[in-house]
């Protein structure tokens, strides 16, 4: 016999090791693989989307823990928070450690049961080593932030934030709900919808306003989760490939899928969007620009295209997104500030400079729509005021987002959808959210939607305070980022600086 | 476009310099659930990456593959834990030192497979040794990735941090496993594969195979991640003993040192492995609240399937008596059974079976 080809020897240390049960029949070892309707008629067409060996992944996986943990602690040890461009760029932080590390966490769990659960041995592979890696995102980036948590506001209680806070419900749900569909709905969910199409819009955003913003760390991490997320993209695509040329019923179930998984997916982009164009002191690029860049070039253009070979079109509802990407930034960061006291970040009003650029960047938008919210809000500050909306919002019953979103076409109108079940009415605030729930009544009206939980008694009483109280929210945590306790330390640290170098 | 206006100026790197020497105090230690836990003191890496991680409440859907379940949720298994943390790792694995370990452990393998090629050892063991880790050992690959399966699913559904995180390390390492002997079969065949095609077949049709097999897929229909866990355990505990760490001596004496010096890297994985199932065992029974029903589960879980190993390794391990002896395997797995049976009487558990085998 001749020797191994790297392919063969790759199959042989992996999927290989399978076989076909005779004690057990294959349904009863794999009883979650048919229910979705995904026919899959023969595993071994699988392509392996990368060929990493175990001994080869700890190696790799060790040196760039070994590098990253390095500057962790000679961050750590030189004060270096002082050199981030500002205490306020902390926001952006804040909101990834309580909103996206719980979802790394999620993920990995998650993949275990694919590891578990898929049939193939090869995808199994692929799936166990993005368990272990999402669990190595969660703890690095826990590790990371936690320098910043022991003098900053708004980390301190991240985990039961994620699992209570009104805002953590848009990234929680949405997760909770690949996690509670079957594994065919999870791999276009996270690994495709999430990982493939929109993965570009929701890391790059932090980990360049992280190398622009001062903060070492944040950087560090993101580089070295670089190589992780290319073999994560590379198996989303690998997965939708595979299901879509197994067998042509797959097509428009799958079709459906990317269609509701963009739109979810997009949805929690909205947090980020407001973050590029609001929280960072020094921006990387507007989020219209990204968008732009990394979704309408590189996905409907670049990949779309390719996916119409298998009869797949670019996902429903995405002519939406692309119109309210003028939009989208402004509505959401106005919503978070009006409702910032019971935020664990802090907002506030633009700087001059800042409106200057959101201008420049919106020329469409901003002057006429948003400018003269903020031009409000400075008066009541003039006044010794600080606008916050009072009263609790209405959330769209899919994506979990106040409804603040807009008709399209009519952007001061805001949108208003609902659909009836069983005799009860639930709101939502497009097209896409109700598409997505009338095809699952079922599901979402189980959603645990946060104002509802405050009017029903459930989170801690029924007075504000009592809410954040429950919530784990501390003094600084939220409300207005000046005058708050970070920028007052922020202060004092650089101030006691300054003096201690001029008397020298 | 970065916009640098309140940007604060610090001044040139002598300011920069100075700042390092400021003392600034911490507001906290660590995050609140460990200060609730532990106390406001500093919080190790593994305890701020494991404890609390996992959401325990406000779970927005029922999973669609099990609509009675939470998607967290204490009923995946009989075996409970009323504070899921009462079991930590005493490793202290979190994924960097688990990776670093790991590194090491298949760098030292490689080492060995690179010492052993080189003299050719392999090839120039003692035939008997040879046929028994063809015959008798490598078809354990198989084997390694049920295990991980079984692990795979411990990792999904057991509750809370600790013990997912323990699973998902002891999941990969099962396909480490297999991938180590995978290794040593290509090293014997030539990067062929003809020997792991053979242990294959061995796996799939040898009667000497099939009770182990048959095991395995059982196990793994079962809707229980801790009975999959400690059903694999079980026979863990009899075969790593059995086949590497007991056969070492015979192995040296019988002119195979290629064995020995590659059971060595088999023997420190399950020592380390032993350790955090051995402290979830105590945490299971050591729990105000669910100790004695999970004593009582436990035993159940021991008194069906311990037995059952125990003929799966005396029948899969017979290829390996015609090198070692079968006075001598059978004295090993006398003293690995009774090994796993003084364990677990240490534990309080006193299987139905003892001393029925001997």
């Amino acid at each position: 016999m001749p020797k191994l080809s790297m392919k063969q020897r790759y199959s042989v240390l992996t999927r290989d090791l399978d076989w076909e049960p005779s004690y057990v029949d294959e349904e009863e070892l794999f009883p979650h693989a048919t229910f979705e309707g995904i026919k899959i008629h023969d595993w071994s067409k699988w392509e392996d989307p990368f060929r990493l060996t175990v001994d080869s992944y700890y190696k790799y996986q060790a040196e760039k823990d070994r590098r990253l943990y390095a500057v962790l602690d000679s961050f750590a040890q030189s004060q270096g928070h002082l050199s981030l461009s500002d205490a306020s760029y902390l926001n952006a932080m804040k909101l990834f450690l309580q909103g996206v590390t719980p979802l790394e966490y999620q993920a990995h769990r998650h993949f275990a049961y694919l590891g578990r659960h898929l049939k193939g041995g090869g995808p199994r592979f692929a799936a166990i080593c993005q368990s272990i890696d999402e669990l190595r995102h969660a703890q690095t980036e826990i590790h990371t932030l936690s320098g910043y948590n022991k003098h900053y506001s708004g980390f301190h209680g991240f985990s039961r934030m994620h699992d209570r806070v009104w805002y953590l419900s848009v990234p929680k749900s949405f997760f909770d709900d690949a996690v509670s569909a079957g594994p065919f709905e999870f791999l276009t969910a996270i690994s495709f919808s999430f990982e493939y199409l929109l993965t570009n819009l929701l890391f790059v955003p932090f980990m360049s306003g992280a190398s622009f913003n001062g903060d070492l760390p944040t950087m560090t991490f993101g580089f070295s989760a670089q190589s992780d997320e290319s073999r994560h993209m590379t198996l989303g695509l690998e997965s939708i490939k595979f299901m879509l040329e197994q067998d042509e019923g797959n097509v428009p179930i799958v079709q459906d899928w990317i269609d509701k998984w963009f739109w979810r997916s997009y949805r929690v982009t909205a947090l980020v969007a407001s973050m590029m164009d609001y929280q960072l002191p020094r921006r990387v690029m507007s989020w219209k620009e990204a968008f732009e860049l990394y979704f309408e070039q590189q996905m409907l253009e670049g990949l779309f295209p390719d996916l119409s070979y298998y009869g797949i079109n670019p996902p429903r509802h995405v002519q939406q997104a692309v119109d309210e990407k003028d939009l989208l930034s402004h509505q959401v960061y106005w919503t978070l500030f009006s409702f910032g006291f019971a935020a664990g970040f802090t907002t506030s009003i633009p700087h001059d400079d800042h409106l200057e650029w959101l201008s420049a960047n919106y020329p469409d938008t901003f002057d006429n729509l948003y400018r003269p919210q903020w031009e409000k809000a400075r008066r009541i500050r003039e006044g010794g005021g600080r606008f916050f909306f009072q009263g609790l919002p209405q959330l769209c019953q899919t994506c979990q987002i106040p409804m603040i979103f807009t008709e399209p076409g009519s952007p001061t109108v805001i949108a208003q959808r609902w659909s009836e079940h069983r005799g009860e009415k639930f709101n939502f605030c497009s097209d896409g959210c109700k598409w997505i729930f009338d095809r699952e009544p079922e599901k979402y009206v189980q959603a645990w939607m946060p104002v509802h939980q405050i009017y029903q008694g459930n989170c801690g009483g029924p007075t504000v305070p009592e809410v954040l109280a429950w919530y784990g929210l501390e003094e600084g945590d939220g409300g207005e980022y000046e005058g708050s306790v970070d920028q007052r330390n922020w202060q004092h640290w650089h101030e006691a600086q300054l003096s201690e170098v001029a008397s020298r | 476009m970065p916009d640098e206006h309140h940007v604060r100026d610090r001044g040139g790197p002598n300011l920069q310099y100075e700042l390092r020497q400021q003392v600034i105090e911490a507001r906290r230690q660590t995050f609140d659930h460990l200060i609730e836990r532990l106390g406001d003191r500093p919080a190790t890496r593994y305890e701020e990456g494991t404890i609390a991680v996992q959401a325990e409440e406000h779970f927005h859907y029922r999973p669609l593959w099990a609509p009675d379940r939470e998607l967290y949720d204490r009923r995946y298994s009989e075996l409970r834990l009323t504070d899921p943390y009462s079991f930590l790792d005493p490793r202290q694995y979190y994924y960097y030192p688990y990776v670093s370990a790991r590194a090491t452990l298949h760098a030292e393998l490689s080492a060995t497979l690179a010492y052993l090629e080189q003299r050719d050892l392999l090839a120039k063991m003692p035939e008997a040794w040879r046929t028994g880790l063809l015959e008798g050992v490598l078809p354990l690959r198989h084997y390694e990735a049920g295990a991980a399966m079984a692990s795979e699913a411990a990792c999904r559904f057991s509750y809370g941090a600790s013990v997912a995180q323990c699973a998902a390390f002891a999941g990969f390492d099962r396909i480490g496993a297999a991938q180590m002997l995978s290794r040593i079969g290509l090293s014997l065949d030539g990067s062929t594969a003809d020997s792991l095609r053979a242990a294959k077949q061995h796996w799939l049709t040898s009667s000497s195979w099939q009770p182990l097999r048959r095991y395995v897929e059982e196990l793994l229909v079962i809707d229980d991640w801790a009975v999959g866990l400690v059903a694999v355990d079980l026979v863990d505990s009899l075969t790593y003993p059995v086949v590497w760490r007991s056969l070492d001596e015979a192995a040296l004496t019988g002119g195979a040192g290629a064995y020995s010096l590659l059971g060595q890297h088999f023997t420190a994985w399950y020592e380390d492995q032993r350790k955090w199932l051995d402290a979830l065992y105590a945490a299971w029974l050591a729990d105000p609240e669910q100790g004695k029903a999970n004593a009582s589960v436990l035993l159940g879980i021991v008194d069906a399937w311990l037995p059952r190993a125990r003929e799966a390794v005396s029948l899969f391990s017979g290829p390996l008596r015609l090198a070692a002896g079968d006075a001598l395997l059978d004295a090993v797995i006398d003293a690995a059974y009774a090994e796993v049976t003084e364990r677990l009487a240490t534990l309080g558990l006193e299987p139905a079976h003892v001393g029925a085998g001997r």
